[in-house]
């Protein structure tokens, strides 16, 4: 497949439709920029879907569907996130980045990835920017558009910006089509090899019964749906911990790192912090009075 | 696993991820909040995910998934330590906004 400039063309027109989409100064459409950007983007997937060979893409059609819908929710959601001028909705259109990308997973075949991400990033991490944007967030009305600060209303050098994306893009998706053939040296053992190596007393009765003896009241586990196949989640839980070993390791120790270092910082002392927030510290002693009270 | 998928279902996939790491990128550039500036990583972080699994469907191997692990990993450790900076350069400044920190510009 040559690299055809329609894809050139089409993420062109898109990065216009971003750039009058960005809040700015000068030329605010964000209607026609909108616009735009749904324009190159159906016009991208009209153009790539002639090529779709419907019936064998790996996938089921009726699931391929679903790519269209997650995909076209996660990039509407992202320009949300970068063109939104108030940092709570941008966070909470994250969200739906997160989600509509679960969904890309889920059409994969990806089960673990799919609610690992929902439940990682949608739960903890969203929770974590949401903590701190409510803890840093200036005062003012927050219905009155001039008490939004200047640097969330004004984008910082738009066209530079969006011209770099373009680049970006342009060679991210002229290598994304190129033409490209699965390692057959890649793939891994099937079930069944999986079963009769590794996990041979896989379908026999559950190990910690026999541990415990007969007569322990131990929960009823389910039978296996299909002993001869293997779950995403197993598949994914095999790999990390007998290929990737040590790279479990250093993700333990860097989240330790992190642990230590986030309580470090939070810890550290700032200098004149009481005189720069007047308001706060006679909250803080009015509320101390009233427990010695 | 089923079987791979095709080349040009990879390729929309790919679509998907490129698009979410460019629009992370421009976001990075042109927001001016530090927390909005974060959250750009994420989305970028986000776009390499779908790209790993697309690729992990493409050759038949989970070891693109298991990635994805590696990465929601950092994403946390990245979190929490951003935003404890963050927090500390706002208890300073009381702004969020990164030119109040241009100072160190040479």
């Amino acid at each position: 497949m040559q690299t055809p400039i329609a894809i050139y063309i089409a993420s062109f027109i898109g990065s216009v439709g971003l750039l009058l989409m960005m809040p700015k100064r000068w030329l605010n459409l964000h209607k026609l920029g909108a616009l735009l950007g749904a324009a190159a983007l159906g016009g991208l997937w009209l153009f790539l879907s002639w090529k779709l060979p419907w019936g064998k893409l790996g996938v089921s059609d009726g699931s391929f569907i679903y790519y269209y819908i997650f995909s076209a929710i996660s990039i509407i959601a992202s320009v949300r996130v970068i063109t939104n001028t108030r940092p709570v909705y941008a966070a909470l259109w994250f969200v739906m980045v997160v989600l509509a990308s679960a969904g890309l997973f889920l059409v994969l075949g990806a089960e673990f990835i799919a609610f690992a991400v929902i439940i990682i990033y949608g739960g903890a991490i969203l929770v974590t920017y949401m903590f701190v944007l409510m803890l840093a967030s200036q005062a003012g009305d927050p219905q009155d558009p001039r008490d939004i600060p200047v640097a969330d209303r004004i984008a910082f050098e738009p066209v530079l910006a969006i011209a770099a994306g373009f680049l970006l893009l342009s060679v991210l998706l002229t290598l994304a089509f190129e033409p490209m053939a699965p390692n057959p040296a890649a793939r891994a053992p099937s079930d069944e090899q999986i079963i009769e190596t590794i996990l041979s007393d896989r379908s026999a009765p559950v190990v910690a019964r026999t541990l415990a003896g007969d007569d322990a009241d131990l929960p009823a586990v389910p039978p296996l749906a299909d002993p001869r196949k293997l779950s995403n989640t197993e598949r994914v839980g095999l790999d990390l911990f007998q290929s990737h070993p040590l790279g479990l390791e250093l993700a333990g120790v860097i989240l330790l790192l992190a642990l230590i270092g986030a309580v470090v910082i939070a810890k550290t002392k700032v200098a004149g912090e009481d005189t720069v927030n007047p308001e706060a510290r006679s909250v803080w002693d009015r509320a101390n009075t009233w427990q010695d009270l | 696993m089923t079987g791979p998928i095709d080349q040009i279902t990879l390729a929309h996939f790919l679509l998907t991820g490129a698009v979410l790491f460019a629009l992370g990128v421009v976001g990075f550039l042109t927001r001016r909040n530090l927390i909005i500036m974060f959250l750009c990583t994420e989305m970028m972080f986000q776009g390499v995910a779908v790209s790993l699994v697309g690729f992990s469907a493409f050759h038949v191997n989970v070891t693109g998934q298991t990635f994805v692990i590696f990465v929601l990993t950092i994403a946390a450790a990245e979190a929490a330590l951003a935003l404890g900076l963050v927090v500390l350069l706002f208890r300073r400044k009381r702004t969020l906004d990164a030119e109040a920190w241009a100072g160190m510009k040479g």
